[in-house]
């Protein structure tokens, strides 16, 4: 009978599973899914416009030198306002300010709702019932009324939408994160954090945060669905400022000016439609992230494959 | 000779995912008599529990039996459909799982997951539901006042017997369980197989036992068979594989094992880890980690060879003794 | 198959009196000790009423170079006994003494980091000790940052690969994910991280009881030649009697927060003394008769708002009625020490071998 050998002295890792860091496989994943395709497009369509406007607007946007309030024709693909401007360069050129909005509240807010949350939940005790505390009160606060006030205070315009939503969002994802982080703050790893001796700051920024990613992708995507449609919202209500070029603010000039009964529909249409479009773009690109990463989510597949004697 | 009551033969399954279709189990064959406990060892990967979930036909996408037969009683049990099977279970055959706090609703009493489970599989009124699920609490050791128990009142050794008794609602002829023991402490572990064995003695079912513990397995069961990424690395009777195993990888498992009392010897254990099985290795699948391996082990893959009362998936025995498909027991 | 007897150690033995093996120097002061160790908790919040004992008045000491058992099974308390020696958790009452000094008076952040680096703790579930989103070499890289703040970088990856060697992992795998390693080698590298800050003592929480049985032997003989070659103290916590005799030299066997035997390993496994501690041996042995457990159905113990008295005095074959009112301390009997009124009562006629248990507990049975 042979000897056996002792285990090798240094393991070279035989044993290595399949690596699920390659970035080409996760592409793959990506175009094979056709949520994630259609979202991925929309949203690049849009970047596209945004950055590029002038490359696609026939007009622009601000000539008031057309005949107003005609319907689409070859000349005017979505007829002109008004004023005698051409509705098609507007939506055009209203790209860029209206996604520029909607990414930097996206953004700031789920920066907010992700550091409040999580140190919610990891510090825990005292802060943790002052800080839950504040967010409820963030998020039954009246929207209306705290607008209208704030309009009479902050000049009409970008930087104050912009504030206002900051402040009217950011409570959603936050109870979230914070759940989130409770259920990880005693995973082992963390546990192994605090007892080789990191501050509490530390373990929040680089220990429990890379961890949520994906819930911070989700929530800043769901985010962007929400305050896409609320900017265009507020707008339309007119606290925002009817000379800056952004889809909300082409509904209300619209609005104005009686566009569905009197005028140009499309006038109207248009901005609207556009909205509904970003907004679907994000929310396709959020429910497909959701399906690729949680494989029980997809679509199931029934492959018939014939009995084989393998 | 006892009767055959289960013949598995070549059974295969895959689990069908998009990267790649994962052979988990391979033309694996065995045969159950009635009466007899056989064990089921391997460890984590081998695939064991996938087999099990197979023979009782418990898998889900994207698990999928594609090859072999299970036959119970003379038919198939993988070309049977879902009415059919539904009336095998728990009177042929029932199945007890690995956790019960998994397997048992926390919502509903244990008295009223019994009533649910013989008015699933059969018409008994209520006087003799209550008959029968008093009777099974008896068998196992439990007051039967724990009938309008839940599940979370219950300590995990009591839960696990309580899965028992509902496995033998039916007094099946055949109870398939997966890793019943794992989750329990050592003494309940004990006494739970006992009370199993016991059990076994007294009705007359046989088992199919699913475990990592080599322990338990040398202690109760009559045939075992080791698994190992997939396919049977050896089978015998319990007595000649602990007495004389011959498969590297059973001996290697042998020697892992420390004991409480006798020689204090060197573990050694078996370096390495099983192979991916979406990518299993070329030749005999236990090559990377053999200590007696051959330049034929790369590239052959041995089949299962009998020598004497033992199956030995080697190719050290390929020469004296002839490939044949052998049963686990004789 | 080859075998050879390692059972004879040469590490000095300090538990009790009357120590068999001697060695050249006299013992030294114990590396760790805890006096009247405990550990409750308050189940559901601040008011309320229902208080979880899960280690009272528990005294144990480890030596330098030493590797002891701690032995119990779910609901002993020893998970909350390691725990307690990291300070993850504060104790309730009683104090830890490292080199002699109290760590109650540690409170600057200076003193606790400087524990921290003496003695670290290795968890017991591999999937969930490393943080996904980090390579392994982070947890070793940050303690080497923490606590070895003289190395500069490039020295600290140094160190890193150092330590990965020493646990039996080649360098290359500094880079790696914890997706990318088995289950052994991310409890190797538990290890690493450990002993990146040069501890003394390691706190083992049942560091191979998620691995595969083939993969354990590995990791335990790791464990032992760390303490030869480092100069580390293991506290190994397991459930699983013959781990614990192949590793440990000593063995303290916990029941319900309890300290019930403890001892060197040989005697405490050759001549159990405790009820328990038989009860344990003849489960786990491989050649005793099942009824040698006695239909004792290893039901979890009574910790909530305990009674005065031994907690084991349900399941006990020897219970008298002064087992209901007060609670046994460990005394020295022999060379181990034994908490139960009978044995100690009865001390030196009354040590009973697993097979007298079992024929003391059908007597008993007989009532």
């Amino acid at each position: 009978m042979t000897t056996s050998t002792s285990a090798p002295e240094i393991l070279e890792g035989a044993g290595v599973l399949e690596t699920r860091g390659d970035p080409l496989r996760f592409v793959r994943a990506v175009l094979r899914n056709r949520k994630a395709t259609a979202g991925i497009l929309i949203l690049a369509l849009m970047t596209f416009v945004a950055l590029f406007p002038g490359l696609i607007a026939p007009d622009d946007p601000l000539a008031t030198i057309y005949p107003p309030n005609e319907l689409p024709s070859s000349a005017h693909l979505l007829g002109t306002t008004q004023l005698g401007q051409d509705v098609l360069s507007q939506l055009i050129y209203s790209t860029r300010l209206t996604l520029q909005v909607t990414l930097v509240v996206s953004v700031i807010a789920t920066f907010l709702s992700m550091i409040v949350g999580v140190t919610a939940a990891y510090v825990g005790g005292i802060t943790d019932r002052i800080l839950t505390v504040v967010i409820d009160v963030f998020l039954i606060l009246p929207v209306l009324p705290l607008l209208i006030l704030l309009a009479s205070y902050l000049p009409p315009g970008v930087t104050s939408l912009t504030i206002v939503l900051c402040i009217t969002s950011w409570a959603f994802q936050a109870r979230q994160l914070r759940s989130q982080g409770l259920s990880i703050r005693n995973r082992d790893f963390l546990v192994a954090a605090k007892v080789r001796g990191e501050r509490p700051l530390y373990i929040i920024l680089v220990e429990i945060v890379p961890t949520m990613t994906s819930l911070l992708a989700a929530s800043f995507l769901g985010l962007a669905v929400f305050v896409v449609g609320f900017a265009a919202s507020l707008q339309f209500l007119g606290l925002g400022n009817s000379s800056d070029l952004m889809w909300g603010t082409m509904l209300y000039n619209a609005q104005q000016a009686a566009a569905l009964e009197a005028g140009n529909p499309w006038w109207a249409l248009a901005p609207g439609g556009a909205v509904a479009l970003l907004g679907a773009g994000f929310a396709l690109v959020n429910y497909a992230f959701d399906e690729i990463g949680n494989p029980a989510l997809r679509p199931a597949r029934r492959r018939r494959r014939g009995r084989s004697s393998a | 000779m006892a009767e055959a009551l289960l013949e598995v033969t070549d059974l295969t399954i895959d689990y069908l995912t998009e990267a790649a279709d994962v052979r988990a189990v391979n033309r694996v064959s065995f045969t159950v008599h009635s009466g007899e406990f056989l064990g089921i060892v391997g460890e984590s990967g081998c695939g064991k529990s996938t087999l099990l979930f197979g023979v009782a036909q418990l898998l889900s996408p994207p698990g999928e039996v594609v090859g072999g037969q299970a036959v119970f009683h003379g038919r198939d049990m993988v070309k049977l459909d879902r009415e059919e099977l539904r009336h095998m279970r728990w009177r042929d055959y029932s199945v007890v799982m690995q956790s019960a706090m998994n397997a048992l609703n926390p919502m509903k009493s244990i008295g009223a997951q019994f009533k649910d489970t013989l008015r699933a599989h059969g018409n008994a009124s209520s006087e003799e539901i209550t008959q029968r699920s008093e009777e099974v609490m008896g068998l196992v050791g439990i007051d039967a006042a724990h009938l309008a128990s839940y599940p979370h009142q219950l300590s995990g050794g009591m839960r696990q017997r309580a899965m028992i008794a509902m496995a033998l609602l039916y007094t099946p002829q055949l109870v398939i369980m997966d890793e019943p023991t794992s989750a329990l402490d050592v003494v309940a572990q004990r006494s739970l197989m006992s009370k199993i064995k016991d059990l076994q003695h007294g009705l007359g079912f046989a088992v199919i036992f699913v475990t990592h513990d080599m322990s338990v397995v040398s202690r109760y069961s009559d045939n075992v068979i080791v698994m190992y990424a997939g396919e049977i690395a050896e089978a015998a009777a319990t007595d000649t594989i602990f007495r004389r195993p011959l498969h590297p990888y059973t001996r290697g498992l042998m020697s892992a094992l420390p004991s409480v009392t006798g020689p204090r010897k060197e573990l050694i254990g078996i370096p390495g880890s099983p192979p991916d099985l979406a990518r299993p290795p070329s030749g005999c699948r236990f090559n990377p980690r053999c200590p007696e391996v051959m330049p034929a082990c790369l590239t052959d893959e041995p089949m299962l060879y009998r020598v004497g009362d033992d199956a030995v998936r080697c190719l050290l025995y390929a020469e004296d003794a002839e490939a044949q498909r052998p049963t686990a027991a004789r | 198959m080859a075998g050879h007897d390692t059972s004879h150690r040469d590490a000095p033995d300090a538990a009790g009196s009357g120590a068999s093996h001697l060695s050249s120097q006299a013992p030294a002061e114990p590396l760790i000790r805890t006096e009247d160790l405990t550990k409750h908790f308050r189940l559901g919040g601040m008011f309320a009423k229902r208080v979880l004992h899960a280690v009272d008045d528990f005294n144990l000491t480890i030596n330098e170079r030493e590797i002891v058992a701690l032995v119990g099974e779910s609901g002993s308390g020893k998970s909350t006994v390691a725990r307690l020696l990291a300070r993850i958790y504060p104790t309730t009452r009683g104090d830890i003494y490292y080199r002699n000094r109290s760590l109650h008076g540690l409170r600057r952040r200076k003193d606790l980091l400087w524990y921290r680096g003496e003695v670290a703790i290795v968890f017991q579930d591999p999937f969930s000790a490393f943080n996904p989103v980090h390579r392994v070499s982070h947890g070793v890289l940050r303690n080497l940052a923490l606590h070895r703040p003289e190395l500069n970088a490039a020295q600290r990856r140094q160190e890193a690969a150092r330590v990965f060697e020493s646990v039996g992992l080649s360098s290359k795998m500094l880079r790696r994910f914890p997706y990318e390693m088995s289950g052994g080698e991310r409890q190797r590298v538990g290890f690493a991280q450990a002993l990146a800050v040069r501890p003394k003592l390691i706190l083992a929480d049942e560091p191979v009881s998620m691995l595969d049985v083939s993969i354990r032997a590995g990791v335990l003989n790791m464990m032992s030649a760390l303490r030869d070659a480092e100069g580390v103290s293991i506290l190994y916590i397991t459930h699983d009697l013959a781990s614990a005799r192949y590793l440990a030299d000593r063995v303290i066997v916990m029941y319900a927060g309890h300290q019930v035997e403890s001892g060197p390993m040989g005697t405490v496994l050759s001549q159990p003394k405790h009820p328990y501690t038989q009860l344990l041996l003849a489960a786990a042995a491989d050649h005793e008769q099942d009824d040698a457990i006695s239909g004792d159905t290893g039901e979890p113990p009574r910790v909530i708002n305990p009674t005065e008295g031994c907690r084991f005095r349900w399941r006990c074959p020897l219970a008298i009625e002064l087992c209901s009112q007060v609670t046994p301390r460990p005394m020295p009997i022999g060379e181990a020490q034994v908490a139960c009124h009978v044995v100690a009562a009865g001390d030196g006629s009354h040590e009973t071998r697993p097979a007298d248990a079992a024929a003391v507990t059908h007597a008993s049975r007989g009532q």
